[in-house]
């Protein structure tokens, strides 16, 4: 499939896979031919390569390292240690009004041409996302005003408002050469196919349908790097493919879903097979349609809350292999911004069926003879959870939810619609309740704005973008605006406790668990992949740009 | 001849109401290509983007009937526009990726389960009563009544991973270019075992019972018993008497099967990897890719009707009876 771009979808036959590879004897575990140098990745799911290198074009099929290894951005927010990496740029300043941001390039930076990497370059890049709303994919230009070169190596970024949070969306703006790209007609449709870059991976050294290399870029700018001679990139369509190959010792770098991986992949080959699965891949909520009738009362969202039994869902559903959300909502990623207190003052996230009960006796749906609860006028109370078809982890999660809200006395059932469908209904608001993810970005400011804040708000029936639950909070309105023009980090660290403690208090959403982010290694051959004792980078292969952190610290054993 | 053209005429008009349908059915379905898109994103897009995608892939949309009109004009010039989940790939460039090695697999292994069936049922039928009658029909549809997933799976798992003898995935080896080559046709070979005898398997049973079934008719009719009587050789008797005419209700189910081919087996190319047709439709639907649905569909709408045709054909040869009028 596309990138990504479903991590957690799996089928019958991954559960089926499970105690047929356990049983197997493990004599072929690394019986694949050497790999010379070259890394196997497993990150796209499809069932043949279309050659496309646009680096622009995110959500056109564009293979994973355009974004990750053939070209890069100004730099790379890494997740694990809340940190901006200089990259291209080596260093970032705001001006005195927080509405200009001056960008030094790296010196000595060259295109695999052999052309200087310079200022112009990076306006180019930006002027193009300016002349074409569809590759503007992060909305830049809603915030900037211009964008200019001040010098060979200096860029200035002039936004239209304080906007701090913005800066992740200009630093990972991947840079195209404006040598190359000027000559190009129609940069939304174009293809790519022999790219120009500053990256590690540049040469195009293979492409079938069935399996594409890429080989290193001779003039790359981090003196010895990569390490790696090649990336590899065989074809697999599904989640249980690509675990079979991994099993079989034939991938180097893994980032899908692997069920019960101790048992499966870690026993096969205890010295080589490892895995690394920190809670960093997004929030998963549960969201209360706030536009409707009896969701918009907070008490009956508390009292959901309260009876779902998370400690089952994370055992049975996610395989143990996340905790329960806390009253934040926040994931591990946002980990240096949590506040305790905040998260002690929802006190609705712990499972309490009586709490949960008298809750909804004073929200006015009091238990009748039948053991069903009503609204005064008789009118049952009624909320089932929508789900996505073969997402069966999170099938799982709703067929539980929905179990805990029967014993509450609330009729409920998990319903699980195709993608689009249950897509349709979540933007237009066509539900009572919703499983879904949430927005994941540097800082918590995106997190919250898109759960309580009133600009992404939209009435039922128009689709929103996100705020599928339609909660808006001028109270956040605020925060949300003073943290676009927070002065420090300690600033934000103060903005974000208080949007905690909001949604700590009225609990817009149902958080659930925080999603891992995939990740499995085979370390036969190269060593060097991050791990819980050397947390560098976001291990996932399908973390752009963050990959480029692996990429280039990778190095083949013994070499 | 007449008897043909009548049909001819008929499939064309086949062919316009497939066509319709093909432009009406997608579109009937919730969502659209821009917010399947931006779902698969999973929190990675600004909302802003949303707007200026579906601009990109020119969903804003126009009264139906000028869609349609424009869906009609363009397929005259074998143009299916571009598809969306490879955009900005052309969907004529998208289906000749897979259309290839979805004819070959499901092709050849249509054609192997039909003859291997018809054959198994003629001598079912001829020795009906003995050893082999007994075992080998209840054998084969008790492998095709298996859940075929299951069946390719433990395929896989046997000849690919246990005993590591066959190639687990993909329709060639990785390590091959494509080529006229002995090496890479041998490799295509290899890699068309595994695939081509599970979908044997799954689907030889019913061809045989209906070969079977028909033949025992066709046996029990006076100019068999006929042929006997003037000393005719068991086997003329067998094949041409008897096995000829009782073919005629199998080959019209091998006209359907064959129609379907290139629908492609998804569960196969999915469980082995096969870089076919089949994967291609799902991917098409989960990502609303109407231009890409409307060209599978319309290869799939089209090898059925040339298929049927051929059968037309086939049958004006092997049954006198449809020259006459």
């Amino acid at each position: 499939m596309t990138r990504l771009r479903w991590p957690r979808r799996r089928f019958l036959a991954a559960t089926l896979l499970a105690p047929l590879a356990s049983a197997c004897s493990g004599r072929r575990g690394g019986a694949r031919r050497d790999p010379g140098g070259v890394l196997t990745v497993s990150t796209e799911q499809q069932a043949s390569w279309v050659r496309n290198f646009n680096p622009l074009l995110a959500p056109g099929n564009i293979r994973w390292p355009t974004r990750a290894g053939i070209y890069e951005p100004l730099f790379i927010y890494d997740t694990m240690g809340g940190k901006v990496v200089p990259w291209l740029s080596s260093g970032f300043t705001w001006g005195p009004d927080k509405r200009t941001l001056h960008c030094t390039l790296r010196p000595g930076v060259t295109w695999s041409d052999g052309q200087p990497f310079t200022a112009d370059d990076v306006v180019f890049t930006f002027e193009i996302l300016q002349r074409h709303k569809a590759l503007d994919l992060f909305g830049v230009w809603s915030f900037l005003d211009d964008v200019r070169a001040t010098g060979p190596d200096i860029v200035v970024f002039s936004l239209n408002k304080q906007y701090v949070p913005g800066l992740v969306y200009l630093g990972h703006q991947p840079i195209v050469p404006r040598h190359v790209w000027r000559d190009v007609p129609d940069p939304v449709t174009f293809t790519n196919e022999r790219p120009v870059a500053t990256g590690p991976f540049t040469e195009i050294t293979v492409f079938q349908n069935q399996v594409y290399e890429l080989g290193r870029n001779p003039r790359y700018w981090q003196p010895g790097k990569p390490a790696l001679r090649g990336l590899r990139f065989p074809a697999y369509p599904g989640n249980d493919q690509a675990t079979l190959a991994l099993l079989h010792g034939e991938v180097d770098w893994a980032g899908n879903f692997v069920p019960d991986v101790e048992r499966i992949f870690v026993a096969r080959d205890p010295a080589h097979h490892h895995y690394w699965f920190p809670l960093v891949g997004g929030t998963v909520m549960l969201y209360p349609n706030a536009a409707r009738a009896p969701l918009s009362d907070e008490r009956v969202r508390k009292a959901i809350s309260m009876s779902i039994d998370r400690a089952l869902l994370v055992k049975v559903a996610m395989y143990g292999y996340t905790r329960a959300a806390d009253a934040t909502g926040l994931h591990d990623g946002y980990a240096r911004f949590r506040s305790p207190e905040a998260a002690a003052a929802g006190d609705w996230i712990t499972h309490d069926m009586d709490r949960a009960g008298k809750l909804l006796d004073e929200a006015g749906y009091p238990r009748r003879a039948d053991g069903l609860r009503a609204s005064a006028e008789g009118t049952p109370l009624t909320l089932d959870v929508h789900v996505v078809t073969g997402w069966s982890d999170w099938i799982r999660a709703a067929q539980i939810i929905a179990q805990g809200l029967r014993t509450l006395g609330v009729t409920s059932a998990a319903r699980a619609y195709d993608f689009s469908a249950f897509f349709e209904k979540l933007q237009k608001g066509a539900f009572d309740l919703s499983l879904g993810w949430s927005s994941d970005e540097p800082t918590p400011y995106h997190f919250y704005r898109d759960l309580m804040g009133t600009a992404t708000l939209r009435p039922l029936g128009e689709p929103a973008a996100r705020n599928w639950h339609r909660f808006g909070s001028e109270e956040a309105d605020v925060l949300l605006a003073a943290f676009e023009g927070a002065a420090d980090e300690r600033e934000e660290m103060r903005l974000s406790h208080a949007l905690e403690r909001l949604f700590a208090t009225r609990a817009p959403v149902i958080p659930l668990f925080p999603n891992p982010s995939w990740a499995a290694f085979n370390t036969r051959h190269f060593e060097g992949f991050p791990s819980a004792q050397d947390p560098y980078a976001k291990p996932s292969p399908y973390s752009a740009p963050e990959c480029l952190l692996v990429l280039t610290r990778l190095t083949p054993r013994g070499a | 001849m007449r008897y043909l053209l009548r049909q001819l005429g008929l499939y064309i008009l086949a062919a316009w109401a497939s066509l319709t349908l093909n432009f009406i059915v997608p579109r009937l379905a919730p969502g659209d290509p821009a917010s399947a898109m931006f779902a698969r994103y999973k929190g990675q897009l600004q909302p802003e983007a949303l707007a200026a995608l579906r601009e990109a892939f020119g969903f804003t949309g126009g009264p139906l009937h000028e869609q349609y009109a424009a869906y009609l004009a363009h397929l005259f010039r074998g143009d299916l526009g571009v598809s969306v989940a490879y955009f900005p790939a052309k969907v004529t460039d998208v289906l000749a990726m897979g259309l290839g090695w979805t004819a070959l697999l499901t092709g050849s292994s249509v054609v192997v389960a039909f003859a291997l069936g018809s054959l198994l049922g003629v001598i079912a039928a001829w020795r009906r009563g003995g050893a082999f009658d007994a075992t080998l029909p209840p054998l084969l549809v008790f492998l095709g009544a298996f859940p075929y997933f299951w069946l390719a799976m433990m395929l896989l798992y046997g000849f690919g991973f246990t005993l590591d003898v066959l190639p687990l995935r993909h329709a060639y080896a990785d390590t091959l270019a494509p080529s006229m080559s002995f090496s890479f046709v041998a490799s295509v070979v290899e890699h068309l075992l595994l695939p081509a005898t599970s979908i044997v398997l799954a689907s030889v049973g019913g061809w045989m019972l209906s070969m079977r079934s028909s033949m025992i008719g066709v046996l029990a009719e006076d100019y068999v018993t006929m042929a006997h009587a003037k000393g005719l050789s068991p086997l003329r008797i067998m094949f041409h008497y008897a096995a000829r005419n009782a073919l005629l209700p199998n080959v019209t189910g091998f006209g359907m099967a064959l129609g379907f081919v290139l629908g492609g087996s998804l569960l196969t190319e999915i469980v082995f990897s096969y870089p076919g047709q089949g994967y291609l439709l799902v991917q098409a639907v989960r990502s609303q890719d109407y231009p890409l649905m409307q060209g599978i569909f319309l290869t799939i709408t089209m090898a059925v009707l040339a298929a049927n045709f051929l059968v037309d054909v086939l049958y004006v040869w092997l049954d006198p009876r449809t020259r006459g009028r």
